[in-house]
């Protein structure tokens, strides 16, 4: 279980990691860093995607051996587990949620109370990580492309601002986000681009880093009807790969004991 | 197009999803839409749009029908799945059939795309719906689902104002649990199919049940326990006798 003294987390990528062309390392590593766990344990939740099997196959090269546990929850395939969804949630360190539909992945999760459970998590000090998609649900609100045109949409609002993603990779997206703030249908926030992420204690904005030289992200202020925009310089990331990192001994041994490998 | 009354194929399981090699229930549904050459679309939405189901579906469909899917997440854009107005589309159909997964899922999306709507419209219509699973537990009123941990009570589309419980013969907890919860009030009472069964509605009345396997069985459930239904064999008649002997 996750200690409840933990400082809640999220960490919000414009786009980039383990699911995305380029991959980005470092984001991946970042994600079990700040777990502050020796041995993290990862969930993936592919939702608004659809639980493609393309992403599935990343996850578990990139953390299989990497994370001491490596999860994948679908809200589409029986698993056959026997615990609740909130047991399963609440017996890792990080949740992980891949990019897709907005709309869909918000839908999908309420059915399911999904939202509820993540709200407690996100409490608890597990580390609520994603892109895209799985970037903007932790806001007030992002700006989907669910059905085609860009338009702006609600997120859980476990973070009071708004989130807009891709500001790079898909640049009609940000055009529909500077009018939805400018307008007030979405708080004010930020732009990230690929391989950019955001990384909350509690609902302040930590620190801003990237896996990709040149990225960056904008902050958009609505102000007396006037957009007011400050970009920000992240933090280049190390590119460190995941695979070249020594696993201590000790850690080999539990794992060993614990999930029978080494 | 002409006036249909409003038809739904509820199966318990089977069709081309559960039982390859076996073309009876999808047969059945083709030729209850009465169309020389059915227009058929799949919505795979309960399984998050799966590749491989959707190519099952062409598969199975293509050669007998005009065949389209909707998908929901997008990601089989100019793959044949429905641009445009979705419900347009919908509404010329002959045949809507859903495909199975979570019925949860399947329903808050839906919901979101207003496709819970466009699915009303079209059956009111005359488009046949039919579906497997979670596609078929969507048009009832009240269902009850097993998809995460213990079955629980789940509420649908409303389009028939019964409850629903499939795989019937297949999972005994299910099958125990609505019992209990029709008994106790908790789910209204309705209908329960086993694999290989299917309810057909017409309008909000049970038309009949048929089935792909000689010894699958329906049941009407009410508060005072299961009465089984009579069942038509879609099959040969002679392999249907001795299967019972």
């Amino acid at each position: 279980m996750a200690d409840p003294a933990r400082t809640p987390t999220i960490l919000a990528m414009g786009g980039g990691g383990f699911t995305a062309s380029p991959g980005d390392p470092a984001l991946d590593e970042l994600v079990l860093e700040l777990s502050g766990r020796r041995e993290p344990r990862i969930l993936f939740l592919p939702t608004a995607s659809g639980d493609p099997s393309e992403q599935i196959a990343a996850f578990h090269t990139t953390f299989g051996t990497r994370a001491a546990l490596a999860t994948v929850l679908s809200l589409f395939r029986r698993h056959g587990d026997p615990r609740s969804l909130r047991e399963i949630v609440l017996a890792h360190d990080v949740v992980y949620v891949g990019g897709g539909s907005m709309r869909n992945l918000m839908a999908i999760w309420t059915a399911h109370g999904l939202d509820a459970v993540l709200r407690e998590a996100w409490a608890a000090g597990i580390v609520l990580a994603g892109l895209s998609a799985g970037a903007m649900c932790w806001f007030a609100g992002g700006i989907t492309k669910s059905f085609g045109p860009p338009e702006p949409t609600a997120g859980l609002g476990f973070l009071p601002g708004s989130l807009s993603v891709h500001a790079d990779g898909e640049p009609e997206r940000l055009p529909s986000y500077l009018e939805a703030v400018r307008s007030g249908a979405l708080p004010g926030g930020w732009a990230a681009d690929d391989g950019v992420g955001l990384v909350f204690r509690g609902s302040d904005l930590e620190r801003v880093v990237s896996a990709r030289p040149g990225t960056g992200a904008v902050r958009v202020d609505a102000v007396g009807g006037e957009l007011v925009r400050h970009r920000i310089t992240p933090d280049l990331l190390g590119a460190g790969p995941l695979e070249t990192r020594p696993l201590p001994d000790d850690i080999k041994e539990l794992r060993r004991q614990r999930y029978g490998r080494g | 197009m002409s006036m249909r009354p409003p038809q739904i194929v509820a199966f318990g399981g089977g069709g081309f999803s559960m039982e390859a090699g076996n073309p009876l229930l999808d047969d059945y549904v083709l030729g209850a839409t009465g169309a020389a050459r059915p227009k058929v679309c799949f919505i795979p939405t309960a399984s998050g749009d799966a590749d491989h189901y959707i190519v099952r579906f062409y598969r199975r469909f293509a050669a007998v029908a005009d065949t389209s899917h909707v998908s929901l997440f997008r990601r089989d854009k100019g793959a044949g799945a429905v641009e445009g107005n979705l419900e347009a589309h919908l509404l010329q159909q002959d045949l809507i059939y859903v495909g199975g997964g979570s019925v949860l899922s399947l329903l808050g999306t839906w919901r979101a795309h207003g496709l819970d709507t466009i699915l009303k419209r079209a059956w009111r219509r005359g488009v046949l719906l039919c579906g497997l699973s979670a596609g078929s537990l969507c048009w009832f009123a009240e269902a009850i689902t097993a998809f995460h941990g213990p079955p629980e009570p789940v509420r649908g589309l409303g389009l028939l104002p019964h409850s629903n419980c499939v795989h019937y013969d297949g999972e005994a907890t299910r099958g125990e649990a609505f019992r209990r919860m029709v008994a106790a009030g908790r789910l209204r009472e309705g209908y329960a199919a086993e694999d290989g069964a299917a309810l057909h509605f017409e309008g909000r009345e049970l038309l009949r049940v048929v089935s792909s396997r000689p010894n699958a069985r329906a049941y009407r459930v009410s508060t005072d326990g299961e009465h089984q239904l009579s069942v038509d064999y879609l099959g040969q008649p002679e392999r249907a006798a001795l299967a019972v002997a």
